[in-house]
């Protein structure tokens, strides 16, 4: 059990930044996860931390001792592939029992290890088996397991879930997480899938194109994105947004005016006068009834489309050149085409800058 | 989609051109079994007389030539299958400086023929004494199955998927380790094919021994059957015997093995 | 060595190491492929019986090459057999490719054996059988030739002066073209169905369906069959040799042969080399030029 620490930790391939002046603490025992889109910088990240990939700048630290030039195999990390990288012509048992023959552990200990990892990942009757004659999902917890023999001071995971269906992958998020509590190893996990990275980090990363952009729990990066890349990231379905004029209103509040838009809002007298980008959470909007009932609008737009989901339904509709997706729950008999009118929920609101994207906190001083 | 017709055509003519390219071995093979008096003309059948091979393997020596060309097929081979593994692996799965020129000439190298070479090999082994060994053949043959094979195990190891070789350089596995336990089990098929080749190649091989050897006792098979033919222009069913024989052991391999031939050719092997 | 281009290794990443892997096979490779590579040029800069010393003439030897009207017709022939070995072999693939491209041939994978089984056969062999074959008097062709009553059209097929080359050739003809055939219809199983339905919806004919979806389609295919024919037919050695040892006359007068002939026979082992090494860039610039056409037009 270790602590994990970049430290502005950079990494060039020839002319192309992979991650640029990365620096993340991660506390012993935690699990963080490493989210971003595919180029964002978070495989090379992990690689770096596992030493497949040498450092171009910065320092990374396991626990006390800074790992720059050390070696993978001496560094007490053990690393789950996404094709799990089970060696083929070997045993469950054997590929289980590589890593610990290579650092000539006594056979009864790795006997021991081998059987305690096969119980908790429930895989003792594949032992004999080879990897070829897995599941994809059984192949995947002797990755697992060839990770937990080693005891190691932080678990790497690269994408391990990427290549389940979609019902094992729910299954064995559960699982992993599950494992990590018992353990209490230290774990990065990697992951393009937000969802993923919601339901299993104690904390998680946001990373864009070599960049980290937020750090922080999941609530923090849900209810407080600090800027509008980490705000669309996060969050199924993802946020909509409109570009709109703010001007101070007379009544104290601000007045919002875009395409087809015109609304007041009966805050936000901290916004910069000018374009500004709206941000509005799927459930923060929601259908015209009844005089609007609390709601801020209304806008009228058109159906673009209809996504039923049984208990819940998204509708997207298009606004000027804006489409903004609007909750309603059970069903609708709305259809693309239909002329609609909505409304906003105050909190479901989130404001940033045209230019720089940052988020423009409620209350905080002009930017 | 096809008519009865195309494929009927199509059958014809497959069946037409795999005739033809079987009629002249049959016929050979007839000749060889023919009795030499009963002899009318190439590829006639009169019954089967097996003597013929056993006379061409005494009075012919093809005993003494096969012999040559398994020592020396089985030497290249056996040097060559190992070196190019290696050199395989290090272009295949380590980064280098200089990798990529490097290899560059040994993809040169593979377009290197036999007669490019023949001239200086000849005059460098006479004046270290060495024609006449089997030195004089194993070493060169070496040298281009080392070309070839190189090449061949450079591109099995870069379709080794990185993160197995990762997988094991984490869990603690030296670079040798990881070669000969995980990666090699995996590279058998490679391997063969490539053996099978190499081994096609070399005994096959004619202007080398024609050259170095001067030896009767050291003759590989072709240049044993090309001296069995100067001295037998008439003799029809020794000679045919003798050719027989000399082409025998290769296509027994490749009867048994012949998924590798082909993928090795159809994957443009070429060898100098 | 931190702040590089990304040729730094990661630790443990084995790097070095790699030149220790690499030399035996680089060592046997140099020793015995590089190195007489360079004395062969060494040794065409003079001009050398093998026996007495040998004198400067420098570039001599390449300049014969064009010059010397017995090496011109080598080169002449190999060309010629370039017809037979490479190009031929290719046209008669390419036939039954374009016949197998809608069809499911079952048992391809006999066919596949025994069309490749020339190929197998050590070349000595395959001169031995032939000459067995063409023999005039009693060979299987003349034979059959009388057989069905064209007796008029027998001749010494390698001793004529003008078939002589042809008869080789048709030889190499023989022992090529199931690789040809082989190579491309593994090439023609591999073309998207729906590529041909739509051509067929578009109103092509076989003959337009063949020329605008099964040839382009095998380009890759065919520069390998013409890249490994050709190099075979300009090393023609073994078949000249104990076929007809360049003769009559000159008539099958190869490059190959003549590095034999002048460098073990004539004690002219300069230009030997000399002719070794023209051979050596003529199988460059053809592997290179065909292998460039086949990669220029965008697929």
């Amino acid at each position: 059990m270790a602590a994990v620490r970049f430290t502005d930790v950079s990494k060039r391939f020839g002319a192309v930044t992979a991650v640029r002046d990365l620096s993340l603490a991660i506390d012993d025992g935690e699990f963080v996860v490493l989210v971003g889109p595919s180029g964002s910088g978070k495989t090379t990240a992990l690689r770096m931390l596992a030493g497949l990939e040498s450092i171009s700048a910065g320092e990374i630290a396991i626990g006390e001792r800074v790992v720059n030039r050390v070696a993978p195999r001496e560094r007490d990390i053990a690393m789950v592939f996404q094709d799990y990288a089970l060696y083929p012509q070997m045993t469950v048992f054997d590929n289980l029992a590589f890593g610990l023959r290579r650092r000539k552990l006594p056979k009864e200990r790795i006997g021991e290890r081998v059987r305690e990892a096969a119980r908790l990942l429930d895989i003792g009757a594949l032992l004999e088996r080879k990897p070829g004659q897995l599941s994809g999902g059984q192949a995947q917890r002797v990755a697992l397991g060839r990770a937990l023999v080693r005891h190691p001071q932080v678990f790497l995971m690269d994408e391990p879930l990427s290549n389940l269906d979609a019902k094992l992958r729910t299954q064995t998020r559960g699982e992993i997480k599950r494992l990590q509590h018992e353990v209490r190893t230290t774990t990065v996990y990697v992951t393009h899938d937000q969802v993923e990275a919601m339901t299993m980090g104690d904390r998680i990363a946001v990373m864009n194109d070599g960049v980290l952009e937020q750090v922080g729990t999941p609530e923090e990066l849900y209810e407080r994105p600090t800027n509008r890349f980490v705000a669309g990231f996060i969050g199924s379905p993802a946020m909509s947004f409109f570009t709109a004029a703010a001007a101070a209103a007379d009544d104290g509040g601000v007045r919002l005016r875009g395409e087809a838009i015109d609304l007041r809002l009966p805050f936000g007298r901290e916004l910069p006068a000018g374009d500004v980008t709206v941000g509005v959470r799927p459930e923060g909007a929601r259908l015209w009834r009844d005089g609007g009932g609390g709601l801020i609008g209304p806008l009228r737009g058109t159906v673009a489309y209809v996504e039923a989901l049984g208990r819940e339904t998204f509708v997207g509709v298009d606004v000027g050149d804006a489409r903004l997706a609007v909750y309603e729950e059970g069903r609708t008999t709305l259809q693309p085409g239909d002329a609609v009118e909505f409304g906003l929920l105050a909190d479901g609101l989130r404001f940033f800058s045209v230019e720089s994207g940052e988020a423009i906190a409620r209350g905080a001083a002009r930017v | 989609m096809t008519s009865r017709r195309d494929l009927s055509v199509t059958y014809a003519i497959l069946g037409a051109f795999s005739l033809f390219a079987l009629l002249p071995i049959v016929g050979i093979v007839f000749t060889a079994v023919q009795d030499q008096g009963a002899l009318a003309a190439f590829g006639t059948f009169h019954g089967v007389h097996l003597g013929n091979f056993a006379d061409a393997w005494r009075d012919g020596n093809f005993g003494t030539y096969l012999r040559s060309s398994a020592i020396v097929a089985i030497s290249v081979v056996a040097a060559a299958v190992l070196l190019s593994i290696l050199a395989g692996y290090a272009f295949g799965l380590m980064r280098f400086r200089g990798a990529e020129v490097l290899f560059y000439v040994f993809l040169l190298g593979l377009m290197i023929p036999t007669e490019a070479i023949i001239v200086p090999l000849y005059y460098d082994f006479r004046d270290l004494g060495l024609t006449d060994t089997y030195w004089a053949l194993i070493l060169p043959q070496a040298g281009t199955s080392v070309a070839f094979g190189t090449f061949w195990m450079r591109a099995y190891f870069r379709s080794v998927p990185r993160s197995l070789v990762e997988a094991a350089r984490i869990d603690g596995a030296s670079s040798w380790f990881t070669l000969w336990r995980v990666l090699l089990p995996l590279a058998r098929p490679a391997v063969l094919t490539m053996t099978v080749l190499l081994f096609m190649w070399t005994w096959n091989e004619f202007l080398l021994a024609l050259v170095m050897v001067s030896d009767e006792g050291l003759r590989t098979a072709p240049l044993g059957l090309s001296f069995f033919q100067g001295r037998n222009t008439s003799n029809l069913t020794l000679l045919a015997a003798g050719a027989v024989i000399v082409a025998m052991p290769v296509v027994v391999v490749y009867v048994f093995l012949q998924r590798h031939f082909i993928r090795g050719m159809l994957s443009g092997a070429v060898k100098g | 060595m931190i702040g590089g281009s990304g040729l730094v290794a990661p630790p443990g990443e084995p790097r070095r190491i790699g030149y220790l892997y690499l030399a035996p096979g680089l060592l046997v490779f140099g020793a015995f492929v590089l190195v007489p590579l360079g004395h062969a040029f060494w040794l065409s800069l003079f001009e050398w019986d093998g026996v007495t010393a040998g004198t400067w003439i420098g570039l001599d030897n390449y300049g014969d090459v064009v010059s010397d009207p017995a090496l011109r017709r080598a080169f002449w022939h190999a060309l010629v057999l370039i017809g037979f070995y490479a190009l031929l072999p290719v046209a008669i693939g390419l036939l039954l490719a374009g016949l197998l491209a809608r069809a499911r041939v079952r048992g391809l994978a006999l066919f596949r054996t025994v069309l490749f089984l020339p190929q197998v056969i050590a070349m000595v062999v395959v001169a031995v059988m032939w000459r067995m074959i063409y023999d005039p008097s009693n060979g299987a062709l003349n034979e059959l030739l009388r057989a069905v009553g064209l007796g008029s059209l027998a001749q010494s097929w390698l001793g004529d002066f003008d078939l002589a080359l042809s008869s080789l050739g048709l030889v190499g003809t023989w022992v090529y073209y199931g690789l040809a055939m082989v190579l491309l219809t593994a090439g023609v199983q591999k073309i998207p169905p729906s590529l041909y339905d739509a051509a067929r919806v578009d109103g092509a004919g076989m003959v337009r369906e063949f020329f605008a979806v099964t040839l382009p389609a095998l380009r890759g295919e065919i520069a390998v069959a013409l890249t490994l024919t050709t190099i075979y037919a300009l090393r023609n050695f073994d078949l000249v040799y104990i076929t007809t040892k360049g003769g009559p006359g000159e008539a099958t007068s190869v490059p190959a042969f003549q590095v034999y002939s002048r460098a073990f026979e004539s004690g002219q082992v300069g230009s030997a080399a000399a002719v070794g090494l023209c051979l050596t860039a003529l199988i460059f610039a053809i592997t290179f030029a065909i292998n460039r056409t086949a990669e220029r037009r965008p697929a």
